[in-house]
């Protein structure tokens, strides 16, 4: 394993037991799993490159049972890493050996549907679509949607502050998170907002949102639901050259029309994508978008037909537009289906997630083309043009000695160009265990120091996933300390009026 | 009084430095717009940021504008409209409902996250900030957040500074979302609803698929004290209930037509466009019923928020209480009350309502006196406030940032 995580408790080890039997004592019966063919189930998430087994599995299901998970742990020193579906691209929650694997897949019941308030309250086991499905009769759905969305639960979608193809308009998971009952490491139960637009005091609920199960253990979320559009159309659009694409994604933009989605795949993605699905897509091409439109059909036919003029006049090569639901549904066949497309003409494949400025895309690009000859791999892009967030796909073999080290440095210097390019790490995925070496890339000692005290905060003896985001461990009383800077006793020369 | 006017983010840090070698608190200030709101602080000196007021970087292409705290609003608002883009959220001028000359900063913008009425359809401040530089109370410039609008590495400490009333940092950089202004808009009225009515049909429009951008009612006592910006609108001075739509024209056009057939049950809607309606949306955003210079101009107003369907309850019960004016926005979500003059602004009845509708409230406007009598901002559980304090501490351990402010009693 290539990330250290943090040194295993031979003590907490030593009263394995002890811990577990304490633990049967909270959640009876088979929501405490302890052996260890049973556990193989936990020792990974989406990131599968990872794998530890846990030192136990506990699968509580009621809020209370949290809380005294919690608290036993907080009292005994033993580390808790949360997990939803397990569905995480960046590890987020690969367990630790000496650490309690807290799963919340029983915390599967939508608890409450108000269409008039247009909200939804909801256990964090709930699936993403299933969300949506639950309110689909009303004409309602919940507008985040990531790719994994039929499996990942709304639980680990508040951690990890997911996205989607349809974010670029409706916005990720922060922007659709009304409230939540979080229980802190502490055991101590809270209540965060509600059905009301925004809540008093500091935005606890936006600090939570994202913070990859560090900061405590979500039981309860009330998201907002939103009307379904009337109706959406695609089109599909291939470009002789990438840069030609990126100038479309900027006209459309700077015409001040925000497409439901724009995705652009490049010539390896479209190609690989074209066998997998037969999706028709143009293989001559070495871009092609996916331009979304969603709203009154009035409002998409007209909006289709500015799109298209502005990509004709990018030196478009060819131009489709969906006319039926089942086209639409063809043209994004093959950019959902991308992944497991390229998994068929690769053994393995790393999927990266940086976000760099709409602009920066060409020289992106041409960056990942020069580190690709460089590493000796291959890589397949798809982009969610519109907001700028690239997911390049690694191309390697594990089988083959070496390959994997030269898949993560040549991921690791994407992820680097995207922040010299003035982007940010990761878009979606979250830093988890997977980009978490790469945080002083893009923040200073200062800024981890500052986003550590938070932590502190909400888990002041850091019991609480440990070894996710942050590269270096400080102890809390250390960050603490204020450092009076000498020298500085009256205010300094400074204009007054 | 020492005011300490800086120039750059290492000024900052060094009269933040300074503060905390001397235990000296600071108030945080950039044009003292929103000064009135909170409690007096324990501070004798004043740190001044409005000389930080460059526009960093502008590129409309990537919707994406990066600022200086200290940039007067009034002038972003202008750079931008030039380019046809605008803050989503609506931010509010507070300046005629507080009585200011100065409409304020975009730092005070983000510090105060006062969103407008398309709060419901876009987010407020929160959600449109995407990045800052800051000094903390250990005297530190950290960053925070980024330059593209999808990120999410680390800890989105953005969201802790939107609406945190300078108790957290300094912000001396700030990024900032912008969109497309639509093309066109079009405002449904409906005369003479009360309240409870005028909320069922806020919610019917709401919970269609017209994508209403905006949903308000003015109640007809709303009318009694001021028409400002309303015109020909106010009519008789009946209570008007309204709902925006926005987008290309078209589209606009055609769901009025949809959404008038919808709300057909509760009256015949009438439509007005583009300056009308953005004239009658900015009389709501900003509150002008309740202006400083109109005859309600020493009545005490709340904000409240709540559950868009409560609304009408709440502020019905309110105004029947208190004899005060409310009006209703965000659907209903977002009451705005004024209140007879009394030396406890009726804190507790606004107080008992909003908990008992699962909201909070806001003493937006009050006299200094009053704000000593009574918690300006909504006091909150005990967990929620124990959290609240630690997670200030972790920004600010000395309090030196804009002491007191948001809790009473703190200011010492």
């Amino acid at each position: 394993m290539a990330i250290m995580m943090p040194a295993s408790d031979q003590a907490v080890l030593a009263r394995r037991a002890e811990i577990i039997a304490a633990l049967r004592a909270i959640v009876p019966g088979e929501g405490v799993i302890d052996s260890a063919a049973e556990m193989r189930a936990y020792e990974s998430d989406g990131l599968t490159a990872y794998r530890q087994p846990p030192m136990v599995v506990v699968l509580p299901d009621t809020t209370e049972q949290v809380s005294l998970v919690l608290k036993y742990c907080a009292a005994h020193g033993i580390k808790v890493v949360p997990r939803g579906s397990g569905t995480s691209l960046s590890g987020g929650a690969l367990p630790l050996e000496d650490g309690v694997l807290l799963g919340l897949g029983k915390f599967k019941r939508i608890r409450e549907i108000d269409f008039d308030n247009r909200v939804v309250v909801t256990e964090p086991g709930v699936t993403n679509l299933a969300i949506s499905q639950a309110v689909a009769h009303a004409g309602f759905y919940y507008a985040p949607d990531p790719s994994s969305q039929i499996a990942c639960s709304i639980g680990g979608n508040v951690a990890e502050n997911s996205g989607g193809v349809h974010c670029l308009k409706y916005g990720m998971t922060t922007n659709n998170v009304l409230g939540c009952e979080i229980v802190l490491m502490s055991g101590e139960i809270l209540r965060i907002g509600g059905k009301g637009c925004e809540n008093s005091g500091y935005d606890l609920m936006g600090v939570i949102t994202g913070s990859e199960g560090l900061l405590g253990v979500i039981t309860e979320i009330t998201v907002r639901i939103l009307q379904k559009p009337e109706t959406a159309r695609a089109l599909m659009v291939g470009f002789a050259e990438v840069e030609a694409a990126g100038e479309c994604v900027a006209r459309i933009i700077g015409a001040g029309i925000i497409p439901g989605g724009m995705e652009m795949m490049d010539k390896p993605a479209i190609h690989a994508a074209e066998a997998f699905v037969h999706a028709g897509y143009p293989l001559d091409v070495e871009a092609l978008l996916i331009i979304e439109l969603d709203g009154p059909k009035i409002e998409v036919d007209e909006l289709i037909t500015r799109v298209e003029t502005i990509a004709n006049g990018c030196g478009s090569t060819t131009c489709q537009i969906s006319t039926s639901e089942a086209e639409r549904n063809l043209f994004w066949a093959g950019r959902k289906a991308a992944f497991p497309a390229v998994g068929r003409i690769s053994p393995d494949y790393l999927c990266m997630d940086g976000t760099i400025p709409r602009g920066a895309l060409p020289k992106a690009l041409a960056r990942i083309r020069e580190l690709g000859e460089k590493y000796q791999l291959g890589c397949a892009n798809v982009f969610h043009a519109g907001d700028g967030n690239l997911h390049p796909l690694i191309l390697y073999d594990a089988n083959k000695p070496g390959e994997i080290e030269r898949a993560e440095a040549f991921g690791a210097d994407i992820l680097r160009a995207c922040v010299e390019f003035g982007g940010v790490l990761t878009g979606e995925h979250g830093v988890g265990i997977e980009k978490r070496d790469l945080m002083p890339d893009m923040f200073s000692e200062i800024d981890l120091n500052q986003q550590q005290r938070l932590k502190c905060a909400f888990d002041a003896q850091g019991l609480l996933n440990p070894g996710k985001v942050f590269p270096t461990l400080h102890r809390c009383a250390e960050l603490g300390r204020m450092h009076v800077h000498a020298g500085k006793v009256a205010f300094p020369d400074i204009p007054r009026f | 009084m020492d005011t300490l006017k800086v120039r750059d983010a290492k000024d900052v840090e060094e009269v933040v430095r300074a503060a905390i070698a001397n235990e000296q608190p600071l108030e945080i200030v950039g044009h003292g717009s929103k000064r009135s709101i909170g409690h007096a602080m324990a501070t004798n000196a004043v740190l001044d940021i409005s000389a930080l007021n460059a526009v960093t970087s502008y590129e409309p292409n990537e919707l994406i504008i990066t600022l200086q705290a200290g940039a007067p609003l009034e002038d972003v608002l202008s750079l931008i409209d030039a380019k046809t883009q605008q803050f989503a959220f609506e931010p509010m001028n507070t300046a005629p409902l507080l009585g200011t000359p100065a409409v304020g900063t975009i730092g005070g913008m983000i510090a105060a996250g006062l969103a407008g009425p398309r709060r419901i359809k876009v987010g407020g401040a929160r959600d449109h900030l995407l990045g800052a530089h800051a000094v903390s109370g250990f005297g530190d410039s950290f960053k925070t957040g980024g330059k593209v609008v999808k990120n999410v590495t680390g800890y989105d400490l953005c969201k802790l500074l939107a609406g945190s009333w300078g108790t957290l940092s300094v912000m001396t950089e700030v990024t900032l979302k912008v969109m497309p202004k639509p093309e066109a808009e079009r405002t449904l009225l409906l005369r003479g609803l009360d309240d409870a009515a005028a909320n069922k049909a806020m919610t019917a429009a709401l919970g269609s698929p017209f994508d209403v951008s905006a949903a308000a009612h003015l109640p007809k006592s709303a009318f009694r004290a001021n028409t400002d910006g309303l015109g020909d609108i106010a009519g008789q001075g009946e209570a008007l209930t309204v709902l925006r739509l926005e987008g290309i024209t078209a589209s606009a056009r055609h769901r009025a037509g949809s959404l008038r057939e919808l709300l057909a049950p509760f009256g015949t809607a009438t439509l007005i466009e583009d300056a009308a309606s953005s004239g009658l949306w900015t009389t709501i955003r900003d509150v002008l019923p309740f202006a400083a210079g109109g005859a309600l101009g020493a009545w005490p107003v709340w904000r409240i928020v709540c559950p868009p369907a409560s609304g009408a309850a709440l502020g019905t019960q309110l105004a029947r209480e208190t004899g005060g004016d409310v009006i209703y926005d965000w659907g209903g979500g977002l009451i705005w009350a004024a209140l007879p003059p009394k030396a406890d602004a009726h804190a507790p009845a606004v107080r008992a309502g909003a908990n008992a509708a699962g909201g909070h409230a806001t003493l937006i406007r009050a006299g200094e006196d009053v704000r000593r009598a009574v918690d300006v901002f909504h006091p909150q559980a005990p967990g929620i406030a124990a959290l609240s304090e630690r997670v200030r501490a972790s920004f600010d351990p000395k309090s030196i940032l804009n002491r007191g402010r948001l809790i009473r009693g703190t200011a010492v």
